[in-house]
């Protein structure tokens, strides 16, 4: 398992556009992967339930991967969310 | 009674008032015999599929209408659909509590939309919107009604709603809708969008606004006000009758010259080109009368997305505008990363001073696999129209040498490889950095043509940040300081035997662009929305009067001086309709 601790820094939080790039790159990975905040869980190939998070600009969120591909999949996450989902800060 | 909302969409629509409610599904809850599970399940799946066919077709529309970025609205939707979370919790409550689809899809999206309202954060509030124009969507499905019927009006009408769904927005008509009102939203709303792109004029954000219409209603919108009038009088109804045929004056004036040359009274041609930034824009180019493509950004290629373009699929876009554009230039400007704009996954981090930082060619020659990967892009393309490139950011003849230097490597590549290429691709460099303008002379021996950045050009010459609220009012492209870098510039090319542009925010306001064409610009290139003022500008002053106002303007010693000059020298000899519309005190 791999786990790693992101800080959102887009402007407008985790949300639909950026959501959808999440679970998007999320669901090239066999590996499982969950996302939470504070103590809620939710599976990060799901829209609705990374939207549910609501994380807005400043917060942080943890990644888990479990599978085989775990490593490459935190790697991926990682590098889109410290992107900034390619917003223009 | 008037109300004043936000102008979301320009234009003027009068006509009788229709309520557009949101509509009522009721969905009842039936069990589901252990039978019957699997045709339930099955009856769900066939009900995604078919929203996902619609959803598909609306979104490649939009695309093809709107552009890429507008469409991603239903590229959300469609990602809601094939939710695996979504699917497991309505399979398992068919399966195990025996209840129908749609009681348990609804149950579902019912729940995500009411935790998304009791969110603090208002742009994902406004998310529950989504999730229920979906829900809505599947559930007419599910009930076997179908997509609902395209707003049925019978006759022309102005519509009032408490908001439009991306779902409704895609439905506009806009031989039907006169115009439209909603009681939410903002100018970057997804309707707002839809409604500029079709030509409906459009108010948003009218609190409270549905208690106000009754059916029968007549009502007109100004979408260029933002305001929204009731049952107004005959008096008034001649003053929108009259507001609208100024407006559309403008638009004949400016539709009469579209076909037209930006030419001076005394015959000095301007090339007009546009500044876009993805390939979907090449048909708004062609549609607003521009002689080309003066500035295309090419970092969509690089930023929202996971990972690195390829050659070939930069090569694909490349060629398809060039060969949609030809016999038409494009100016191609290699990658700009950097500053504001960054890509993490190409290794760039949080620098304390990014406009001074790692950006534009600097960050290009630090990677010069990625670069050529671009540049073999761009010269392969150039065998299928008429392509110029770019660098951004030059600050120094170093820079400039070896850009051109892998240019001439890749030339060589692919001539030994036998790929075709256009082997007089003009190569140019943007003109954004005081240090750019006092080597002009020198650059000029090893670049074909200058195109100045005047929004960086300003920043770094007056040592000001355009993005720092409490200096708006100090940054100031028409400080002398900054039109004597351009003229520098300008003059430093014409010693060479070079043309030059503008490609900047300056380039756009009509009063300005006169000054520049005085100063010596051979190209202008700006938004194609900007685009008709500009050459209505130019074919309305003669070129030598453009020059002598140039000279007075420079002679100025503050931007204040400047804008007087502007306008008692220009303004009155522009058509009335551009007058004073952007250069304020």
């Amino acid at each position: 398992m791999i786990e790693a601790e992101l800080v959102i820094r887009n402007v407008q939080g985790l949300h639909v556009r950026a959501a959808g790039l999440f679970v998007r790159v999320a669901g090239k990975f066999k590996s499982e992967i969950f996302v939470s905040r504070d103590d809620k869980e939710v599976n990060g190939k799901s829209i609705l339930g990374v939207i549910d998070l609501a994380a807005e600009a400043g917060s942080t969120i943890r990644v888990r991967a479990v599978g085989p591909d775990e490593d490459a999949a935190v790697t991926a996450l990682r590098g889109l969310v410290d992107g900034k989902f390619g917003e223009e800060p | 009674m008037k109300f004043t909302g936000i102008p979301a969409s320009p234009g003027i629509g009068i006509g009788p008032v229709v309520r557009f409610e949101r509509e009522e599904l009721s969905v009842r809850d039936i069990r589901i015999p252990p039978a019957g599970v699997a045709r339930e399940i099955e009856r769900f799946h066939a009900a995604l599929e078919a929203s996902r066919h619609d959803l598909t077709r609306i979104r490649d529309g939009i695309a093809a209408e709107l552009g890429k970025s507008e469409a991603q609205i239903y590229d959300a939707h469609l990602l809601i659909l094939d939710d695996p979370e979504l699917k497991r919790a309505v399979e398992k409550g068919i399966r195990e509590e025996g209840r129908n689809a749609g009681i348990m899809f609804r149950g579902y999206m019912s729940a995500v939309a009411t935790r998304l309202e009791q969110l603090d954060d208002e742009y994902l509030r406004e998310r529950r919107a989504d999730v229920l124009d979906v829900e809505r969507r599947v559930l007419r499905y599910l009930l076997g009604d179908g997509p609902r019927a395209a707003m049925a009006l019978d006759r022309p009408s102005v519509l009032v709603a408490h908001d439009l769904s991306p779902s409704d927005a895609a439905q506009l008509d806009r031989t039907k809708v006169l115009g439209f009102v909603t009681e939410t939203g903002s100018r970057s709303s997804h309707c707002a969008i839809v409604a500029r792109g079709r030509g409906i004029p459009a108010v948003v954000n009218l609190r409270g606004i549905m208690q106000h219409v009754k059916p029968g209603d007549i009502g007109a919108v100004d979408g260029y006000a933002g305001e929204f009038e009731l049952a107004p009088d005959p008096a008034r109804k001649a003053f929108y009758v009259s507001r609208r045929e100024a407006f559309e004056a403008e638009d004949r004036t400016l539709l009469g010259i579209h076909g037209e040359p930006a030419v001076t009274l005394d015959g000095r041609r301007i090339e007009l080109g546009a500044n876009i930034e993805l390939p979907g824009d090449v048909e708004q180019v062609l549609a607003t009368g521009a002689d080309g493509v003066g500035l295309f950004r090419t970092e969509f290629f690089y930023l929202g997305r996971p990972e690195l373009p390829s050659e070939e699929e930069q090569y694909q876009a490349y060629r398809g505008v060039a060969e949609k554009l030809a016999p038409r230039p494009v100016i191609f400007r290699t990658m700009d990363l950097g500053g504001d704009k960054v890509a993490s996954y190409l290794g760039m981090t949080h620098e304390t001073n990014p406009f001074l930082g790692w950006r534009g060619i600097r960050f290009a020659l630090h990677h010069p696999e990625l670069f050529s990967t671009q540049l073999r892009a761009i010269y392969r393309a150039s065998a299928h129209g008429r392509v110029r490139l770019m660098f951004p950011m030059i600050s120094s003849l170093d820079e400039l040498l070896r850009a051109n230097e892998l240019c001439a490597g890749v030339a060589r590549e692919l001539a030994r490889a036998r790929i075709p290429f256009d082997p007089e691709l003009e190569i140019g460099i943007m003109i954004e950095t005081p240090s750019a303008v006092w080597m002009a002379e020198e650059l000029a021996e090893h670049a074909k043509f200058f195109s100045i950045g005047t929004n960086d050009l300003t920043q770094y010459t007056l040592a000001m940040d355009r993005d720092n609220e409490r200096l708006a009012d100090l940054y100031e492209p028409l400080d002398p300081a900054v039109l004597r870098s351009i003229r520098h510039t300008f003059a430093a090319a014409h010693a060479a035997g070079r043309w030059a542009g503008v490609c900047g925010e300056m380039a756009g306001d009509p009063m300005t662009a006169v000054l520049l064409v005085g100063m010596g610009a051979d190209e202008l290139s700006m938004t194609t929305f900007d685009l008709p003022r500009v050459k209505a500008a130019i074919r309305s002053v003669r070129r030598s009067d453009a020059e002598a106002i140039a000279r007075e303007a420079l002679l100025q010693p503050s931007a204040a001086g400047v804008k007087q000059v502007l306008r008692r020298s220009i303004e009155p000899a522009l058509p009335g309709f551009l007058s004073a519309r952007r250069v304020d005190s």
